[in-house]
């Protein structure tokens, strides 16, 4: 058996094999039986025929021999010729008595001479069984003592009706064989369907378990191997659901921390960014290192604002809750309006095709360019650039820097929440979320955010298809 | 998988048909042959002697009984102790390993050795014509006596039987 090049001839399914399996062995174990029985029951036709021909022979030269003159002339063959039957040869020293054909062979004659015995040999002549016998006849006197008289008698039967006998008995067998066939059919697919159904059974589970049904489960039937394998796979679910189980929670238990805890920062920082404009106005009159204090106070405070803003962001989207306001916005204008609202106008160059109108949240569209163009300014080097293009499918919003780009481990890294390409500044006035958020925007309008490395810095591209598609 | 089959088909095809086969003993060879009958007289010491008759064959027991009623003939040696009559015909039966005579004779017709002679003579042809050498031979005679009941076997051939 090579199991490794798959033969067209073996079956595939696990019925069609079963099937195979119990028919070759019926068909297998009905021929042995069939051939034991004929073989056993053709020695025995053949060595009873051969038994009574035997006799036969013995009783007819018995009971004729008496009658016959010794030393026999012609005409006493003759006549023990005769009483043998068809078929026979009588011989004495010279002389010879013949009829119907001499099938004799030599090594029957010098059995008959070595053996003084009556012998008996099979042979077949041209397709035909025979049974040829060969016996001296002896002389015994009164006493018992014998000797052989120099008469052999050599006499062959047809066998040819045993053989019609045993080939009945083998097409017989043969036959009775063949009826075995339909049933084996049958119990296989009998047994078969036994072992199938629990298989299907399981693999229907093992589908809906893959296709997120954690509750299914298949119940186990009988005390045989697969009911021990439903068992296993039953408790494997069982464990697997415990898990997602728990690991959800646990998920959930740390977005709505993080929800709550920017929830409940936003109050206090609301007074705190109050204090803080009181504290801005009167710092003209500050002397100049209390000043300084106040300036990094009011800075920190905005970027702890903003921190939490961008927290409270993220946790909208996590929970599922962040909306589109869809609406029809010309987006270069959009993007102009962002540059010009921060103040970028001189530091960014803007290249656009006019007149990119497209169904979007402005004020989301307005985050995401303000996090690329503000992460390429503050990570990058100028120019600056802002493409704006579009064709059939999508728009594309392109913002490239001819900083030192984005290195290899940052690359796959950098859309991560908190992520920082260099350790050693930390201390950047974003919160870290920008880029994230960005994505998540991007993911929002059913659009992509892309980073790479091009013509010596990097390149973030939004793409965001028309027409609503992918919403 | 690929040899099973070669076997299968082999363990069929010797179930069919007659298989040839050498010479092998199926028997003990016939007999019965003998240039003569051997007819058992007495001689002067009243001892049994056989006398070879040269019919040419061996000839059926009756035959035998009825040549041995004629009497030895012109031999002065031998004589016998059956008494001379004038029908000669014997009716045998058989019975497993029991040969019966019905004699054409009394008891007072024989001595106990002109039985023997009888018996001898219809045992000797039985054994020449492939009998068994343990029958015994029942010698009836027409007038119902206990000897008829005897079954009796050669004193010559005794040491067989």
């Amino acid at each position: 058996m090579r199991l490794s090049r798959p033969s067209r001839w073996r079956p595939r399914g696990l019925r069609a094999r079963l099937l195979v399996a119990f028919v070759l062995v019926t068909v297998l174990g009905a021929a042995v039986a069939a051939w034991s029985s004929a073989g056993s029951a053709s020695t025995a036709l053949v060595n009873s025929t051969q038994q009574r021909v035997s006799a036969a022979l013995a009783g007819q030269i018995n009971a004729s021999a008496p009658q016959l003159t010794y030393p026999p002339d012609q005409d006493a063959l003759d006549r023990l010729r005769t009483a043998v039957g068809p078929n026979a040869l009588v011989t004495y020293r010279n002389l010879r008595s013949e009829g119907g054909a001499d099938l004799a062979t030599d090594a029957l004659r010098a059995a008959v001479r070595t053996q003084q015995r009556l012998v008996a040999e099979r042979i077949t002549v041209d397709g035909t069984p025979w049974l040829v016998l060969g016996t001296p006849v002896m002389i015994t006197v009164p006493d018992g003592a014998r000797t052989p008289s120099g008469i052999e008698v050599y006499s062959a039967h047809d066998l040819t009706g045993i053989e019609q006998q045993i080939d009945g008995l083998t097409t017989t067998a043969g036959s009775t064989a063949g009826v075995a066939l339909p049933l084996a059919v049958v119990l296989a697919l009998l047994a078969a369907r036994s072992v199938l159904r629990p298989v299907r059974e399981l693999r229907d589970t093992a589908r809906r378990l893959t296709e997120g049904d954690l509750d299914a489960r298949s119940p186990p039937q009988g005390a045989d191997e697969l009911a021990q394998l439903t068992a296993s796979i039953n408790e494997m679910a069982e464990s697997v659901q415990t898990s997602m189980t728990a690991m959800h929670r646990m998920q959930s238990d740390a977005r709505r921390f993080a929800a709550d805890v920017s929830h409940e920062l936003r109050t206090p920082l609301s007074t705190l960014t109050a204090v803080m404009e009181v504290l801005a106005t009167a710092a003209g009159g500050m002397e100049p290192d209390v000043r300084e204090s106040a300036q990094l106070a009011i800075t920190e405070t905005h970027r702890l604002v903003r921190l939490v803003e961008d927290l409270m962001e993220v946790s909208r989207f996590d929970a599922g809750t962040a909306q589109l306001r869809i609406e029809e916005v010309d987006v270069v204008t959009a993007v102009r309006d962002c540059l010009r609202a921060r103040g970028w106008t001189e530091q960014v160059e803007l290249t656009a095709e006019q007149d990119i109108v497209l169904g979007l949240d402005r004020r989301r569209l307005d985050v995401i360019v303000a996090n690329l163009v503000g992460n390429a300014l503050r990570h990058g080097a100028p120019p600056v650039r802002v493409r704006v293009s579009a064709d059939a499918a999508q728009v594309r919003i392109e913002v490239t820097d001819r900083g030192p780009g984005l290195s290899e481990e940052a690359l796959p890294q950098v859309f991560e929440r908190f992520y920082k390409a260099d350790a050693a500044r930390t201390r950047t006035p974003g919160s870290g979320l920008g880029l994230a958020i960005a994505l998540e925007n991007a993911r929002l309008h059913g659009g992509s955010l892309t980073a790479e490395n091009a013509e010596g810095g990097a390149r973030f591209v939004l793409r965001l298809p028309r027409a609503g598609e992918g919403r | 998988m690929k040899r099973i089959w070669p076997v299968v088909l082999a363990l069929l095809l010797a179930g069919c048909g007659v298989e040839p086969s050498g010479p092998v003993v199926a028997g003990d060879a016939p007999t019965g042959l003998a240039p003569g009958v051997t007819l058992y007289f007495l001689d002067a010491q009243r001892h049994l002697r056989p006398q070879l008759r040269e019919t040419g064959r061996l000839g059926t027991i009756p035959e035998a009984v009825s040549l041995l009623l004629t009497g030895p003939g012109p031999d002065a040696e031998l004589h016998t102790e059956i008494a001379a009559v004038s029908v000669t015909r014997i009716q045998l039966s058989t019975a497993p390993e029991l040969i019966r005579l019905r004699l054409p004779l009394t008891v007072r017709d024989v001595t106990p050795s002109g039985i023997d002679q009888i018996v001898c003579t219809a045992l000797g042809v039985h054994v020449q014509s492939g009998g068994s050498r343990t029958t015994r031979a029942q010698v009836v005679f027409v007038q119902s006596t206990p000897e008829s009941e005897k079954r009796r076997t050669c004193p010559l051939f005794s040491r067989a039987g």
